[in-house]
């Protein structure tokens, strides 16, 4: 057994880990059970709907699809990592104030998802923040109070509201 | 029913070339698998449709997420450029719209951030989005093996519903894309139940090049309509050389119909899918005409 | 219209930070030290018998703690329905038979979820495959195999109302019409696949924390099934991922777990898979309507029969329940004179069927409304006209089952008819283009004991603390539907003091009181009601100090902003942490907390009172490949005062959504028994890309037993929708789909059958 697990070096939310892991185990796995970075979601484990998104390198992607050794060298944040001492990112307070959060099991995905696209594209369309989040399943909100919460971020971000 | 688990164990592989990689996928008998973007293979392996001995990952050879373009090879996509990538570049919306048209319209931003062309070809699945789409643009894939390297045309790859002409040893290495002639366009048509996240009940792609105002080149592919990705040949011939007509479209898209073989699953009925194949290559048929340079619509 | 200073008010619920940061943790994420992961063995045969079970070689596995069968367990049956004990009819694991593809056999406790796997594959089971019998009609048949051996016909329950007489009632009629409907298996896909953690201490009491809506009837059916005492089981609700109805009773992996959890004495964690979610929990009741109704040319409804047969699965589940609101919401929105009805909930060797939000009202909604449009294209009267002229109005009662007191309904027609301009587009628009309405109403939480508890549906307790905050203990559970902060709204307002105030410990059987669960939209009504009442008894005692103080009455005495002052006259006041304090002085030092509670007594045997709400869809419909687009849907709600406007319109959307997909893309798709689509991927709830554009029109009414004028938000708007769209179609295309969901395949093959030589 012991042969069997590699020695990486996550990078997680600026913080590197080093860690023994099997191949086997997803980054999702790493996150939650050895880092107990709960935040990102096991909703299908599938890669059908997208609550365990994490930012690799900027982009939004399953975390559940991606083995943890591959993830070895490259950025990741998670959504523990988008909030800073305890202060929100304006994504995350748009989200909050616009309450497009109910049940909140999807929301760490879906911010996150917002985040990659909002940093690829400060200044989407509806149409586009619905094809961003198309992936993210929700069964509380039917998405309208998440476009509204995206695109109000999208405004408070122009301005230099970045966190 | 066989209930979704966590990943089986598996040896982890990561060969520092190509031809390494082949010769561990050969010195592993057929037990073990290459692994670019995982999205099709990991949830297979959780649900233990596969379960391989090792997965050869090619994520620590460099230079395989090429996209490269020139007039005189055409567009080039490595092994592990991703559906996102082929998404987000301009060369792929100008010149190879088709292309793009149908990696939009697959799974989620996630998906398409770590899947690969590549590997969308090489999962073989019926309703595989990118292959009808590459087919119409007289795509070429490059395999190669320890012993040789050979290329296939995108209609020869598929050899039924998971399955491919690729041998043991052998890996796709290259997808080859022409250039497309300058009055040309191509159109995708995914029929789906909802608008994103799911798989085609039918994918029509359609590529048609005009000279005057005939139709000098045409290419018809389908998907999720028999056990792999097909061209329908006998719709294509109705059409060359002769100018645009409703009539010739209806009668082009009734051979396709006819020489689909779908079946019934939980996303349609057989005889639903073959109508569909009727109406939606018909469709793209005359959507694809009129976006060429220099149609009579596109002129307009 | 009043003027509340925190009630009414679109506050941020108090949960969304840590949900937003991911701070908040569900189920799943909870670790205790030394825990151990279960799973559990579950039967691949739709009806068979159980002839032996071999577990030795899964015991050996190394890793592996426990292995439990039905031997292992009390061999109790469980169930919500207690009423009647023929209903309590589920085993944790089971003893002599499985009875649907999906039900528990065994179950494991190992040192990972590696182990706990492989060890369920290690488990010999012999079966002895019986005939499943997976189609009610078939299974209601004399001689039909039967699913539980004591239960004829196996028909689980059957349901009659009657009122007026319909035979008169139709002979008086000048136009009679009768349709069939059908409706599918719908899945609650909740986005949390549940789990629970359970822990036993050393004098062998249980702590679990688990996805449920209901943590007192989970505690005492769990104690029940373990034989302990009810006060001896903790039930904690962590953050919730979504309910629906779908984690609203006791399941069998929460005994399992329990009892994994004793025999190791180490805490043990159990998660469901997506997998399971979808096809070992419950689903919404499929069903099959007949549906008479007669009518004076003039539009005046007469009399209606309705006979209905529910799939009911292999359990009881809460199926009773939705077999008696499938026949009370055929009488809800229109004045009905004449009405019979007949409901047989039959058991198949499926997943059991239970109460899904819009709770046994999707279905009679989807018959009964798209009926009425048929009727009105029929009379030759405006679909809005003919539903206006029989509306339901406020103060009305319905023979031998419920008063309505508030009722919005003529206005949320008229509302929402203006908004869309319907006159001028209803049979107007382009071909292809249609616009559709229906209406529906739902209950304010249950009124009927069918847990027969002994104590009160809703309970709270109100602490004030001298620095002048407060925290309120309620047993309610928040699901995400943000109760938690409505309940802290509602107990600020009258309490006159901030929101930010107010604190809430929830959902937790071991701290806060008892309340009977989050189902049917009654937790603002019914456990809004209680904390008001506990604000209104705090007041009296803080009132009953201060007003000499301030040279008053006690009864003359109001609070508002935090402070203590006599009515039509500000100074002198009393600041409310200092009021606080001289009551705890005044009884020597001790904690100043009362209770209060609410219980719908006299309220007949449906509900305190009702929601109502018109929908008006606009579709566009491809004739030659079946698709139906829907551009936009516009939402008229009466739920009383809102508490909370933002939440109220959150409510609103999510049950739009889960409204759209019943209408045309979710269906639980099964071959012999098997859920063949039971993934995100193959079973399809909208996506942001499917969701159209919707509109909410608040129409306020004031409801008299509701706190503050609130009443039932935002689940009642679940059933309008399907039938809303199917008349759009029909507007569009000209054509009718009775059975849902409205796939492209049904809508051509309508078209075919409207024109058979095209």
């Amino acid at each position: 057994m012991q042969q069997r697990q590699r020695i990486i070096e996550l990078n997680v939310n600026g913080e590197t880990h080093t860690l023994a892991v099997e191949p086997q185990r997803t980054l999702l796995e790493v996150l939650r059970d050895n880092l107990g970075l709960t935040g990102a979601k096991r909703g299908c484990d599938q890669g059908y709907c997208n609550a365990c998104t994490v930012l690799v390198d900027g982009k939004a992607v399953n975390s559940c699809l991606i083995l943890a050794v591959r993830a070895q060298g490259k950025r990741i944040t998670t959504i523990e990592g988008l909030s800073h001492n305890g202060r929100m990112h304006p994504l995350q307070e748009a989200f909050v104030n616009r309450g497009a959060i109910q049940c909140g099991f999807c929301t760490p995905g879906m911010v996150l998802t917002a985040k990659a696209l909002l940093d690829a594209n400060p200044d989407p369309s509806e149409m586009q923040i619905r094809r961003a989040i198309s992936g993210n399943l929700c069964r509380c909100t039917g998405y309208v109070k998440v476009v509204e919460a995206i695109k109000e971020a999208a405004r408070v971000l122009k301005t230099g509201g970045a966190a | 029913m066989q209930y979704p688990r966590r990943l089986p164990r598996f040896e982890y592989l990561e060969p520092k070339s190509l031809t390494e990689a082949c010769k561990l996928l050969l010195q592993n008998d057929g037990k073990a698998r290459v692994v670019a973007g995982g999205t099709d293979l990991i949830p297979k392996m959780k649900r233990r449709d596969v379960n391989p001995r090792a997965l050869i990952s090619l994520h620590g050879i460099p230079g395989l997420e090429t996209i490269s373009h020139s007039q005189v090879d055409g567009l080039r996509l490595g092994p592990l450029t991703t559906l996102g990538a082929v998404e987000s570049s301009t060369i792929v919306t100008e010149r190879f719209n088709v292309l793009y048209q149908a990696v939009q319209s697959m799974a989620s931003s996630q998906v398409r951030g770590l899947g690969t062309v590549a590997g969308n070809l090489c999962n073989a699945a019926p309703s595989a989005d990118t292959a009808p789409a590459l087919m119409v643009l007289g795509t070429r894939l490059k395999l190669i093996s320890p012993q040789r390297e050979r290329t296939v045309a995108a209609e020869s790859f598929f050899a039924g519903p998971s399955a491919t002409v690729l041998e043991p040893g052998e890996i796709l290495a290259e997808i080859q894309i022409p250039e497309v002639p300058r009055r040309s366009a191509g159109v995708y048509i995914k029929h789906t139940l909802r608008r994103a996240m799911d798989l085609a009940i039918v994918g029509v792609a359609v590529a048609i090049t005009l000279q005057d105002d005939t139709c000098h080149n045409v290419r018809i592919a389908l998907g999720a309509v028999a056990p792999t990705p097909i061209r329908v040949p006998g719709a294509e011939a109705i059409l060359k050389g002769k100018g645009r007509s409703g009539d010739l479209f209806r009668r082009a898209a009734k051979e396709a119909a006819t020489a689909c073989q779908p079946i019934d699953d939980v996303r349609g009925s057989a005889d639903y899918r073959r109508e569909m194949v009727e109406v939606l290559t018909r469709r793209a048929l005359e959507q694809a005409w009129d976006r060429c340079p220099g149609s009579t619509e596109g002129k307009r | 219209m009043k003027e509340y200073s925190v009630v009414g008010k679109r506050l941020p619920r108090i949960d969304s930070p840590a949900k937003a940061m991911g701070q908040a943790k569900y189920a799943a994420d909870l670790v205790l030290p030394r825990m151990l992961h279960g799973k559990v063995l579950r039967s691949p045969h739709p009806h068979a018998r159980i002839l032996n079970i071999d577990t030795s070689q899964a015991e050996g596995l190394p890793g592996v703690k426990a292995v439990v069968t039905g031997k292992d367990t009390k061999g109790v049956k469980f169930g919500g329905w207690r009423a009647f004990t023929q209903l309590i009819d589920q085993y944790p694991l089971c003893m002599d038979k499985v009875r649907y593809i999906g039900d528990e056999v065994a179950a494991v406790a190992a040192v990972d979820e590696d182990t706990a796997e492989e060890a369920l594959d290690l488990i010999r089971v012999d079966y002895e495959p019986l005939q499943a019998i997976l189609d009610p009609e078939a299974a209601m048949k004399e001689g039909a195999p039967r699913i539980h051996e004591e239960v004829e016909r196996n028909i689980c329950w059957s349901r009659f109302i009657e009122f007026g007489n319909v035979e008169e009632g139709f002979a008086r009629s000048d136009y009679v019409r009768e349709d069939n409907f059908s409706l599918q298996t719908q899945a609650y896909a909740p986005t949390e696949p549940r789990a629970c953690l359970a822990s036993f201490d050393h004098a062998g009491r249980l702590t679990i924390w688990t996805s449920t809506q209901c943590p007192y009837p989970v505690q005492c059916q769990l104690a029940a099934a373990l034989g302990l005492r009810e006060g001896d089981v903790r039930v904690v609700q962590p953050f919730l991922g979504g309910g629906f109805g779908a984690k609203f009773e006791l399941f069998p992996y929460e005994v399992c777990c329990s009892l994994l959890a004793q025999k190791t004495g180490r805490p043990v964690k159990m998660m469901y898979t997506r997998q399971e979610e979808f096809s070992a929990s419950r689903t919404r009741h499929a069903m099959k309507i007949w549906l008479k109704t007669g009518f004076k040319k003039d539009g005046t409804l007469m009399a209606r029969q309705a006979r209905a047969v529910l799939d009911g699965g292999a359990y009881t589940s809460f199926g009773p329940t939705v077999t008696f609101t499938a026949g009370f919401f055929h009488t809800l929105l229109y004045r009905l004179p004449n009405y019979k009805y007949e409901g047989y909930r039959v058991f198949t060797n499926k997943p059991p069927s239970s109460g899904m939000r819009g709770i046994g009202a999707v279905q009679p909604f989807f018959a009964g409304e798209t009926q009425m449009d048929m009727v009105a294209r029929d009379l030759g009267i405006d679909p809005i006209e003919l539903r206006l002229k029989n509306a339901r109005q406020p103060n009305e009662v319905i023979p031998k089952l419920t008063t309505v007191n508030s009722c919005g309904l003529s206005e949320c027609l008229t509302k929402v008819g203006e908004s869309t301009r319907w006159h001028e587009r209803q049979s107007k628009l382009p071909p292809g283009r249609g616009i559709g309405i229906a209406c529906a109403g739902q209950q304010s939480g249950g009124a009927f004991n069918w847990f027969r508890t002994r104590l009160a549906f809703s309970n709270a307790r109100v602490r004030a603390n001298d620095d002048g905050t407060v925290v309120l203990f309620a047993g309610a559970a928040d699901i995400g539907q943000g109760s938690s902060t409505v309940l802290c709204q509602i107990l600020a307002e009258e309490l006159g003091v901030r929101f930010e105030d107010v604190s809430i410990v929830a959902a937790d059987t071991g701290t806060t009181p008892v309340d009977i669960g989050t189902w049917g939209s009654r937790v603002t009504f019914q456990a809004g009601n209680a904390v008001r009442a506990a604000a209104i008894e705090l007041k009296k005692q803080l009132f009953a100090v201060v007003a000499p103080k301030l040279n008053a009455d006690p009864v003359d005495l109001d609070i508002k902003d935090r402070k203590i002052f006599a009515k039509g006259r500000p100074e002198p006041s009393m600041p409310f942490p200092e009021a606080v304090t001289a009551a705890q002085a005044a009884n020597k030092g001790k904690i100043l907390e009362v209770a209060g509670s609410y219980h719908p007594e006299g309220k007949g045997i449906v509900s305190p009172a009702y929601s109502f709400v018109a929908v008006v869809a606009e579709v566009e419909v491809d004739r030659e490949t079946g698709q139906v687009k829907v551009d936009r849907l516009t939402v008229a709600h009466d739920c009383g005062q809102p508490i909370n406007p933002m939440s109220v319109e959150g409510q609103v959307e999510g049950s739009v959504h889960m409204g759209l997909g019943y209408a045309l893309t979710e269906q639980v798709v099964s071959e012999k028994g098997e859920m063949l689509n039971p993934s995100f991927l193959d079973y399809r709830i909208p996506t942001a890309l499917d969701m159209p554009e919707v509109k909410i029109i608040e129409v306020i009414t004031d409801e008299p037993e509701g706190p503050f004028g609130a009443k039932e938000a935002g689940e009642g708007c679940v059933a309008p929708v399907a039938p809303a769209i199917a008349n759009a179609i029909y507007d569009a295309i000209g054509v009718r789909v009775k059975d849902l969901p409205i796939t492209p395949e049904k809508v051509l093959k309508a078209l075919r059958e409207a024109q058979p030589n095209s």
